[in-house]
């Protein structure tokens, strides 16, 4: 009979390694490739999405800069995105670093964390450091693929430059 | 052929070669945006002149020994609890060479201490002990005739008023709640007069003149031609009425709307709190449910005090924004976004929820954060220009039935002349 920790391994082993790291890559891809109408469907349907500085998450603060809990909020931010809000376009590049992760048997989901680096890219070429700082994802397994049940990005700097109006 | 100059016979320059345009205050000079000139004249006559500056909420000095770091203006400030529970501020300056004292934003300390050669003060600003001060076995030190009691941070005078810590360098500015006006006041009183909680703070750099920051929170005019979100998402705002209110000496305002459809909901509901259901497209609508929280009506309001804060309350997203010259074409946009110790924890997600309205990423506010960049690129060639203002008429007056005007914006023109003798 296995035991607790072999059971563990078998249900959290290499390939699911490899496919939550494959998911927290992707997202960074989608943002970078202008795909920003795919970002929803990264979530499950109850999905919090919190982006927050430091500052605010080591206080226990509740307001950072963005929070959208479920689909539908993600839904409007991507409208706003494209029909309400005005903005210099631009793009990210995302470098995501290697992610460690745990496994909590109790709820079936992994606990993810990964160091990130955005550069923004103006039309006019400029090229800036415009952020840096944490994911902590909750990932879970939703009809047959992964997706983010929680994503609360923490910012090392309390200061955005401009503004925000792409997801990191 | 070269002269040497006679300054004793020389006719005294201007500080500044500076004329504003005859249309007075229906015209801004884009040169008020760009000469590094002005920028120093403004630290002097503004920041460091007849004006009351923001510093911080008392809630961030809970305890005894706390302080703060801010700006007032240029000039780095430091904000301290002292062990009898008084608030004092002073310039984060050592008097020895002149250094920072403080470097953290917030800190809890049991005196001040300068890195650089331990000159050490109380936490209300006076120097207590500097090392070394009889010399090293008995070679130098400082001479017999120096007095610690003479020595000093340069204190900063201060007032608080509805929770918020204001600082002044003039020793004739009148008490906070005399500058502010009383309609000002009594409009605080009723955003903040009573115990605070704060939710989350964050900021945002806009590459611009503070005074543009300054001119887009009074231009009414713009908010619902710049910011679609609410027509985007069929958010009903036709059966709003509202108005400007102007301090005596214009440079403070208030803008106010009210939702009428609001106060019918009030008029079936018995609970305190309940929700308002905006007719909107919105996919995830628990981002506007609200309630209302005065029974004056007012649903929205931005409130300004000159030089450089505002206080926000759009539905329940209570906010206070200060901005900071961090350069003449850079400003730091600090975002308080608050609450009160007496909300329920329903009345508290609402407010979370809807602080994604403003902020650094707001769906209604985050415009402001390039808007006013545009404005500082579109008029850095042209010193000579101004711009043009006379929505509403040319004089700045309040305008309790409409917003369909830049009267407030003039109304800071017309202080900011004032204050800087222009």
């Amino acid at each position: 009979m296995p035991s607790a920790i072999e059971k563990q391994v078998a249900q959290f082993g290499d390939d699911e390694y490899r496919e939550t790291a494959e998911l927290i890559a992707s997202y960074g891809h989608a943002m970078d490739d202008g795909e920003i109408d795919r970002w929803p469907q990264f979530f499950t349907p109850n999905g919090i999405y919190h982006i927050t500085t430091k500052e605010n998450h080591e206080a226990g603060l509740p307001i950072g800069i963005m929070r959208c809990v479920g689909q539908g909020m993600m839904i409007d931010r991507v409208k706003a995105f494209h029909s309400a809000n005005i903005f210099e376009p631009h793009s990210y590049n995302h470098i995501v670093g290697h992610p460690t992760m745990s496994y909590d048997k109790a709820t079936g989901c992994v606990r993810a964390r990964s160091n990130f680096q955005v550069v923004r890219i103006m039309e006019t070429g400029r090229m800036d450091l415009y952020a840096t700082g944490k994911y902590l994802d909750v990932i879970q397994k939703e009809a047959g693929s992964l997706k983010f049940r929680e994503r609360i990005v923490v910012l090392d700097s309390r200061n955005v430059d401009i503004l925000l109006v792409v997801p990191l | 052929m070269l002269t040497a100059p006679h300054p004793s016979s020389a006719p005294a320059k201007p500080v500044l070669d500076f004329k504003w345009p005859a249309e007075g205050i229906a015209r801004a000079p884009y040169r008020l945006f760009t000469d590094p000139e002005i920028y120093k004249l403004e630290q002097d006559r503004i920041f460091r002149g007849r004006s009351w500056n923001f510093l911080c909420l008392d809630v961030e000095l809970p305890k005894a020994g706390d302080y703060r770091t801010t700006t007032i203006g240029e000039t780095p400030v430091i904000v301290t609890r002292d062990h009898d529970g008084k608030i004092h501020a002073m310039v984060n300056r050592c008097a020895h060479k002149g250094a920072l004292v403080c470097l953290k934003k917030q800190d809890n300390v049991a005196s001040l201490t300068c890195v650089y050669h331990a000159w050490n003060y109380g936490l209300d600003g006076q120097l207590k002990g500097v090392a070394f001060r009889n010399g090293v076995r008995g070679q130098g030190g400082m001479p017999s005739d120096f007095d610690v009691a003479k020595h000093r941070l340069q204190p900063v005078r201060i007032e608080s008023f509805c929770g918020m810590i204001f600082g002044t360098f003039s020793t004739e500015v009148e008490g906070v709640e005399a500058y502010l006006g009383p309609e000002m006041a009594q409009f605080i009183k009723r955003n903040l007069d009573r115990p605070l909680r704060i939710l989350g703070t964050h900021s945002q750099t806009i590459h611009n003149n503070w005074k543009l920051y300054a001119e887009n929170l009074r231009d009414s005019y713009h908010a619902t031609l710049l910011h679609t979100f609410y027509t985007t998402f069929k958010v009903n705002r036709l059966d709003m009425d509202g108005g400007i209110i102007l301090s005596d000496e214009k440079w403070h305002h208030v803008s106010f709307a009210r939702r009428a459809k609001l106060q019918e909901a009030a008029e079936y509901s018995d609970a305190k709190v309940h929700s308002a259901n905006y007719e909107s497209a919105l996919e995830g609508p628990r981002l506007l449910k609200a309630w209302e929280e005065f029974d004056d009506g007012i649903t929205h309001s931005i409130q300004t005090v000159f030089p450089n804060m505002c206080i926000q309350f759009t539905l329940n997203s209570l906010a206070i924004r200060f901005f900071a010259p961090r350069g003449v074409d850079k400003t730091e946009l600090f975002w308080i976004f608050l609450g009160y110790d007496r909300d329920t924890e329903e009345q508290s997600q609402m407010r979370i929820m809807q602080s994604n309205l403003t902020g650094a990423a707001g769906l209604v506010s985050l415009e402001d954060g390039c808007i006013n960049e545009f404005v500082q690129r579109g008029t850095r060639d042209d010193p000579g220009g101004a711009s043009f203002m006379e929505m509403g008429g040319r004089v700045a007056e309040s305008e309790k039935n409409s917003r369909a005007t830049e009267t407030a914006v003039r109304g800071f023109w017309q202080g900011y002349r004032g204050i800087m003798g222009f």
